[in-house]
Order: C-alpha cells, then sequence, then structure tokens
C-alpha cells in the first residue's frame, strides 16, 4: 500500500483543567489512506473530538507522532497548521458555522481567500462548488435565507473548494432532519467515490453505516477498527 | 489580504451596532473637530490678517502705548503706561523731520454721523489725524481732496467721508460741499475715501476723518487716549534706520533713563504679524491640546468597542481559523477594523470642523482656509489611533484557540 495520508502513533492528549490533569486521548495509532471513507464512533467523553480536533490539525497531540502526508505535525507552528486546514482539509460541522453576514458565495470564497488566490479565480472556483452541491440558484442568498440542507451544502462546497485531501465531517447530519440528512450522506457518498477522502464524526451508527470502515473509539483508545460488511448504498428516502 | 474586504467588513459591524458604535465615534469626532476648528480658525484670520498688512504698506511702522495685538496675562504690564501726548507726538514729529515722513492720528468709536433726516447705522469711527495720514496710512481719496497743514493748524471743520457714509447719508448725490453733523458740530465734506472692504468682520469704510486738531477740542479737554503715531520711512533699506532713531527720539521725549524699559510699542509689519503670531498660536495649541485629549478618551472607547466587538464573533473568527486564517489575517482585519473606524469618526470631525471654520469666515466677512496640514494630520492622527488602539484587541483577536474560538457560542 502507498504511504497513508494519515499516520498517527502512540498519540495521547491531555489537558490541565483547575489543576486536574484530563487524558482525553491515552494511546491511539492508526493509518488513514486517500480515498478511504471512514467513520469515527464513540460516546460523549470517548475522546472522538479530540482526535478529530487533531487529525483536522486544529490541535497537536501531547505525545507520540503525527505525520500528515509524511509531514511532522507536531513540528509545526499555528500558522504552518494554518496553512494546513486550508490547503488539505476541509470540515464540515455539525452546526454548518458560517458566517451569517457573507452571502453563500462569500463563505465559500472565504477560505481562498486565505490562500490567497486572485478574485477572478477565487470567484468562478466558488460558483463551480456552489453549482457542484445544487445550489448555483442561491448563490448571493445568507445563511439566514437559507434552509439548513442548503446550508450544510454551502458548507461542504466550502470544505471542497479548495480541493483538499480530507473532508473531515464533525456530526454533519446533526442539526437536520431525517430526508435532509440522507441527501447530505448521499452527497458524501458522490464525493468518495469520486475519489474524495472522506471522515465522519459522529455517535449515530445509521449515519456510521454510510463509511466503508468503523473506527470505534472508547475512553481515549480505539475499541475496535473494522472494515462495514454492509456499507448503505441506497439513499431511499422513507 | 484584502483591504476593501475588512473595509467592508468592519462597515458592516458598525451597521450592527450602530448605537455603540456612533457613541464612540463621536469623542474621536469632537477630538478631531477641535483640531480642524482651531486649524480652520487660524489660517482664515491669518489670512484675512496678512491681506491687510500688506494693505498697510512695507516701510511703515507704528509707534503706540500698548501693543496692537495682546494675548496672555502681559496687559499688565501695559496698563500704568503713560499716555504719548500730542505734545510729545508733535515734538516727534518735529524731530523726526527728513528721516522720515510721520503722521499723527487718534481715533473713537461710537458716533453718528446726521445730514437732515438720514444718520448713520452702524456708528462711525471718528479719526483726528494730521495732513501726512493719508499718505503714509494709504488711505485714498476717491474723489475731492485731502485737507492740508494749514486746514489741521487753523482747525477746520471739514471731514473727509468712507464709503458708508456716502451711501447712508448722501443716497446717491454728490456729498463734496455738503454737510453732515457729527455729535453737535458741522463738517463740510471735502473728500471721499477709496472703500476698503472690511477686516475681521468690521467694514473699514465707516470712517470720519478729521484734523486731528479738531479732535483734540471737539473731543474732550484733556486728552482721554494716546495719540498714535505711524511712521513710514522713504525707502525699505531706510527703515531699519528710522525705526532706530524713532526710538531714541521717543525715549528722550519720555525722559527714559538707559537702563529703563521703552514705555511704548513700535510696531512694524513683522512685529505686528509675530504678534499675531503668538496668539494664533495659542488657539493652535488649545485647539491641539483639547483635541487629542479627547482623542485619548476616544482611543479607550475603541479599544473597548474592539474588546466587545472579538468577544461577541469568537465564534467567527474561530471559522475563519478552522478553514485556515492565520494569525496575520485576524490581527490585519480588526486592525483595519479599528482604524476604518478612527478614519470614520475622524472624516465627520474633519467635515463639521471645517464647516464651523467657513461658518467664522463667513461672520468675519472673510473666506475661509481649509487647513489642509490638519487635515491630513487628523488622518494620520486617525490612523496610528486605531492601530495603536486596535493592536491588542486585534493581537487577543488572533491568539484565541480555534477549538475554544469554535466551541464558544
Amino acid at each position: 500500500m502507498s504511504t497513508p495520508l494519515i499516520h498517527i502513533e502512540h498519540i495521547a492528549r491531555t489537558y490541565e483543567m483547575g489543576g486536574e490533569t484530563v487524558h482525553a486521548l491515552r494511546d491511539v495509532s492508526l493509518d488513514i489512506h486517500s480515498n478511504e471513507y471512514v467513520a469515527l464512533m464513540g460516546p460523549s467523553g470517548s475522546g472522538k473530538s479530540t482526535l478529530m480536533n487533531i487529525l483536522g490539525c486544529l490541535d497537536t497531540p501531547s505525545l507520540g507522532v503525527y505525520t500528515f502526508k509524511g509531514l511532522d505535525v507536531n513540528e509545526m507552528t499555528d500558522d504552518d497548521l494554518a496553512e494546513i486546514r486550508n490547503k488539505e482539509i476541509g470540515f464540515v460541522f455539525q452546526t454548518f458555522n458560517l458566517l451569517p453576514r457573507a452571502t453563500a458565495l462569500k463563505n465559500i470564497e472565504l477560505p481562498l481567500i486565505y490562500s490567497g488566490i486572485s478574485s477572478q479565480i477565487r470567484k468562478e472556483r466558488a460558483i463551480k462548488a456552489l453549482e457542484d452541491v445544487g445550489l448555483g440558484d442561491r448563490m448571493l442568498h445568507r445563511p439566514n435565507e437559507l434552509s439548513g440542507g442548503q446550508r450544510q451544502r454551502v458548507a461542504i462546497a466550502r470544505a471542497l473548494v479548495t480541493e483538499p485531501s480530507i473532508i473531515l465531517a464533525d456530526e454533519p447530519t446533526g442539526n437536520l432532519d431525517t430526508k435532509t440528512g440522507i441527501e447530505i450522506m448521499k452527497l458524501f457518498q458522490d464525493l468518495w467515490s469520486k475519489g474524495n477522502t472522506v471522515i465522519l464524526v459522529t455517535h449515530e451508527e445509521d449515519i456510521a453505516r454510510h463509511a466503508r470502515r468503523i473506527i470505534r473509539i472508547r475512553d481515549g483508545k480505539v475499541e475496535s477498527d473494522t472494515i462495514n460488511p454492509n456499507p448503505v448504498t441506497s439513499f431511499e428516502i422513507p | 489580504m484584502n483591504i476593501l474586504e475588512s473595509i467592508i467588513q468592519a462597515l458592516q459591524s458598525i451597521k450592527a451596532n450602530t448605537l455603540r458604535t456612533v457613541l464612540t465615534l463621536l469623542s474621536i469626532s469632537i477630538g478631531i473637530f477641535a483640531i480642524i476648528g482651531a486649524g480652520t480658525a487660524v489660517s482664515t484670520l491669518e489670512g484675512s490678517f496678512n491681506t491687510q498688512l500688506v494693505a498697510m504698506g512695507q516701510n511703515t511702522f507704528m509707534i503706540k502705548r500698548t501693543p496692537s495685538v495682546n494675548f496672555g496675562n502681559s496687559w499688565r504690564k501695559y496698563r500704568n503706561r503713560k499716555d504719548i501726548t500730542y505734545q510729545q507726538a508733535k515734538d516727534f514729529k518735529y524731530q523726526m523731520e527728513g528721516i522720515s515722513l510721520v503722521s499723527l492720528h487718534n481715533e473713537t468709536d461710537g458716533y453718528t454721523a446726521k445730514r437732515n433726516n438720514f444718520f448713520t447705522d452702524p456708528v462711525v469711527t471718528l479719526i483726528g489725524a494730521d495732513e501726512n495720514f493719508f499718505v503714509v496710512k494709504n488711505f485714498v481719496i476717491e474723489t475731492g481732496r485731502a485737507f492740508g497743514m494749514s486746514e489741521v493748524s487753523s482747525s477746520a471743520p471739514v471731514v473727509i467721508i468712507g464709503n458708508d457714509l456716502v451711501v447712508q447719508l448722501f443716497n446717491g448725490e454728490n456729498p463734496i460741499g455738503q454737510f453732515i453733523t457729527l455729535k453737535t458740530q458741522q463738517f463740510q465734506v471735502i473728500g471721499t475715501l477709496k472703500s476698503q472692504g472690511s477686516m475681521f468682520g468690521r467694514s473699514l469704510d465707516a470712517q470720519a476723518v478729521i484734523p486731528l486738531t479738531v479732535f483734540s477740542r471737539y473731543h474732550s479737554d484733556e486728552w482721554t487716549s494716546s495719540v498714535e503715531i505711524t511712521t513710514k520711512a522713504y525707502s525699505k533699506e531706510q527703515l531699519a534706520e528710522a525705526v532706530d532713531e524713532s526710538i531714541g527720539v521717543m525715549r528722550s521725549l519720555r525722559n527714559l533713563k538707559p537702563w529703563e524699559d521703552n514705555t511704548f510699542e513700535v510696531e512694524t509689519n513683522e512685529s505686528v504679524s509675530s504678534q499675531f503670531a503668538s496668539f494664533s498660536n495659542y488657539l493652535q495649541v488649545f485647539g491641539l491640546g483639547s483635541g487629542l485629549i479627547s482623542l485619548l478618551a476616544a482611543g479607550v472607547g475603541i479599544m473597548n468597542i474592539m474588546l466587545v466587538s472579538v468577544k461577541e464573533r469568537t465564534k467567527e473568527i474561530g471559522i475563519r481559523k478552522a478553514i485556515g486564517a492565520k494569525r496575520k489575517w485576524i490581527l490585519f482585519q480588526f486592525i483595519i477594523e479599528a482604524i476604518t473606524l478612527c478614519q470614520l469618526g475622524g472624516l465627520i470631525g474633519i467635515f463639521f470642523g471645517v464647516l464651523a471654520g467657513q461658518g467664522l469666515g463667513a461672520l468675519i466677512n472673510t473666506e475661509a482656509a481649509i487647513p489642509v496640514n490638519w487635515v491630513i494630520f487628523s488622518i494620520v492622527i486617525c490612523t496610528l489611533m486605531g492601530l495603536a488602539f486596535g493592536s491588542y484587541p486585534a493581537w487577543k483577536a488572533a491568539s484565541l484557540d480555534p477549538i475554544e474560538a469554535l466551541r464558544y457560542e
């Protein structure tokens, strides 16, 4: 197999809280390769959010090795991490996290602004990304003028516009009704089948079943790491 | 990154919190208003003043009891000075003969000139002058003639009137040869003065010039105010010499001992403008001082509003960081926002400051100058303020932990 996209080895993450040391992650090792579709599962307090933050380069491990595309993340400065987040990682959040005062188009342009792309190309790429998620007719709407599903589509378009190595989705359907949730999951399925790498963070079995590989976290450790024998492939709306 | 984007962002956040922002901007506006207002006032006064000085003539200087422009508490120094008496002035004129042309005059305000049913309003400045007055003071005769030495020595009841009197008393008639009444005495009009416009809002045409000898008898038995001596050197080269000579003559006439200071003022164009400059410096320093204090208060307000803004937009900062904004982008965004705020307040201040200056100009009837250097200074100050007071909040924003910031609700 080729070099993994993500390689973590015996990582741990501790926090100091009110004089006490909290062990959010104790000893986690895993590799994620290009074009995998992974679900990261675990109850709240299991450490999956901490793991997601580390995978997403929002945080760095206290101990252990994390290499992203062969680069040592532990060695990176805050600005290096920002650059990795900008170019390599597309975040999709449960609460969408769009800028409320900016139009859909502006929201999608934002990561391109930070990577220093000229306004002309920026706009073209943002329009294309928005069309790809089926919102070509909503470009100048602000988030509060869009439905939950549409907002999440804008967020996905924003995640995709920089053509990142990984889509990192944290409970992407948590704030959506079932029907819209299924539509969003279909979108992830399509992205994966087009060659993208997708990591889903969720505590819902129904959502996790879409992934090809399921990693379960409990008490800061990997409880199981299995291939999903029966991934969901039909997106019938019940 | 994109400055325009940051400015738009700043304007949007101003719009979102209009009242709060406007209150803060107001203090900047007041500070800049004080600076610009004083600047405009000074430029306007200076412009008006210099125009008049040029009109007075290059080679002319005056000897007076007290300085014409006096600012501060130095009036105590001048209060006890003895008047320059008519006798002293006459002796001075006699001794200066051949060195320079000397004119004596005295003046008093508050006269109403009458003719039949016409009378002047506002009141007229009555000038008692000798025969050299018109040449030395650049009072140009428009029609008729000036009075001569014989008319002065014989106390002839003749008058030369300014344009305001011509308009108000004669209503289109030819005034030459006619009579007007000043107080209770009748005067024959022998000439009219060329219109001089106005200075500091006062018409210079509401004047009537009569022989000094008549003035002395007519005004009161005693000289109640000092005679002013105006001296015109025959050429520019002779000015310094004439000034020195006149100081010597005046000191001996006033019996000053060598160690005593002059008990009179010698004012050349230059010395009057330097007196005026010290006055305008006071005004400028006052405007600048009060402006800067107000700006300091405003700066604290700006910092406060920016800190609140950073707090309120913690989530937004988290989002920006998550999608790859480096520290410098966040820093830049908030500093630009602070500068935009300051500039907006500053522009309002500049606008009203210039407006106030124009108002003053209109009031004193001169064209108001826009103090370009002070406007530039204000813009620079506002930029520096944005930098100074926006840096800490911006730094705070840039230093936020992205995870914490994203979690903030």
